[in-house]
């Protein structure tokens, strides 16, 4: 019974420090955990990029409308033209 | 959106005539080197949004060295899309470091300090400095162990400089080791003080932008160039660079998510093979390279003394490129920053691999 006890204190010790060290150098989890969300965070992310896209080719078509109108001049200001109030 | 009540509403009461008419009349030079021009947008696109994201930081994070930690693995964990705003937070910083060095850089190959705009050169020289510290600064807000050993060597490498580095040193940490009163003097600088002084320089900057316009290359400058007008030509491109641009950097926050590690101990042994940021790198990689004595005189104060020198010439190159001030070209200033560019990229991946 002595004997037993001799060993198992210290190798119940060493497993609780053990785990209590396991426990602290365990990474802290920086992105959500669960399938769920992070099929959510991913799908959102397609999203943003198809949004992000869709406002790109937005504003090439807004530009190009711009461009072209400059080149006609159309934008200038005509100082002789009728005043109408 | 167009609102003609309002618009009248303003228009009674100020005058935006000549506001309207230098945006009408601002004009952008078009050539093959133009794309650097939109480096210095998409830095200020990041600069603001590292000020919003970390506005909703500050909101819960607490500067004290028994809850900093804590805080910040309560932001990631409980807070909704906490973990998400502190990424956006941690990569913006990176790609705005990434940006300005390319914004740097460009402006150095280019020519673009040359009179008259020195003083442009001068407050974009300070930002990149200021943001730098902002890094350094935001870097010990995490107070894990780490960060703890990496601003623990940066401050004592500051102290290493002859003569004011004891003062420089006491400065940063507010006592004589990195302790609570660093965190409390860091967090105030990161959110305070850096903020005001970067706002201030930032309007500085683009101000100085404006009065000078646009700089052309000198090899360029004889050709005739076609100009088109800022506003809305350029300021449409500056959009869509933008949005490419908040595209990566939610991408990189949500795939690679910065780690927090374990609450830092000042009494505990530094962990192994601490790096400080990548822009430091090249800084510690330049200290390796020296021994522990030259001379009988002390390797890391020559070392930090000898960067400094090449630091202070760095920023000084608009007012030493004299035939570029003159409108000639100046190779010799050319083969400078390509020595520059290529030990500053050289030491960063040699100082990232070992």
């Amino acid at each position: 019974m002595r004997g037993i006890k001799r060993w198992w204190v210290p190798a119940v010790s060493f497993l609780l420090m053990n785990a209590a060290s396991a426990q602290a150098a365990e990474p802290i989890k920086v992105f959500p955990e669960t399938t769920f969300d992070a099929f959510i965070i991913y799908e959102s992310l397609a999203i943003f990029w198809l949004a992000i896209l869709s406002l790109i080719v937005i504003i090439r078509m807004k530009l190009r409308e711009i461009e072209r109108i400059q080149e006609m001049g159309a934008e200038q200001e005509d100082k002789d033209a009728p005043l109408l109030q | 959106m167009n609102c003609p009540r309002l618009k009248d509403w303003l228009e009674e009461r100020y005058d935006w005539e000549p506001v309207k008419r230098l945006a009408k009349s601002k004009l952008i030079p078009e050539h093959r080197y133009d794309l650097w021009y939109y480096t210095g947008g998409i830095t200020l696109f990041l600069f603001i949004l590292q000020f919003v994201t970390g506005m909703l930081l500050s909101m819960y994070y607490i500067p004290h060295i028994d809850f900093a930690h804590k805080s910040i693995i309560e932001i990631v964990t409980k807070l909704n899309m906490g973990w998400f705003f502190r990424s956006l937070h941690h990569w913006g910083a990176q790609l705005c470091i990434v940006f300005l060095f390319i914004h740097l850089f460009g402006t150095l190959l280019l020519k673009a300090y040359r009179k008259p705009r020195e003083l442009v050169w001068v407050t974009g020289f300070i930002l990149l400095g200021i943001s730098i510290f902002f890094g350094l600064s935001g870097y010990l807000l995490i107070w894990d162990e780490r960060a703890f050993a990496a601003v623990r060597v940066a401050t004592g490498g500051a102290g290493a400089f002859p003569f004011i580095g004891w003062f420089i040193k006491a400065f940063l940490r507010g006592s004589m080791d990195v302790t609570g009163d660093t965190l409390v003097r860091f967090y105030a600088f990161h959110v305070a003080i850096l903020p005001i002084v970067s706002l201030g320089l930032i309007g500085l900057h683009l101000f100085l932008v404006q009065v000078h316009g646009m700089s052309v290359p000198l090899s360029l400058e004889k050709e005739k160039s076609r100009e088109i007008p800022f506003f809305p030509n350029v300021f449409y491109k500056d959009l869509a660079v933008w949005l490419v641009v908040l595209g990566v950097l939610v991408t990189l926050a949500v795939h690679l998510p910065p780690e927090i590690g374990v609450k830092a101990d000042p009494l505990a042994p530094p962990p192994e093979n601490v790096k400080p940021e990548w822009y430091f790198l090249f800084l510690l990689q330049t200290l390796k390279l020296f021994p522990g004595s030259i001379l009988g005189l002390n390797g890391e104060t020559i070392a930090i003394l000898l960067v400094s020198c090449a630091i202070l010439f760095f920023f000084l190159i608009p007012f030493f490129d004299q035939k570029s001030a003159r409108g000639e070209k100046s190779p010799l200033f050319t083969w400078i920053s390509v020595i520059y560019l290529l030990y500053f990229l050289t030491m960063t991946v040699v100082g990232y691999l070992s």
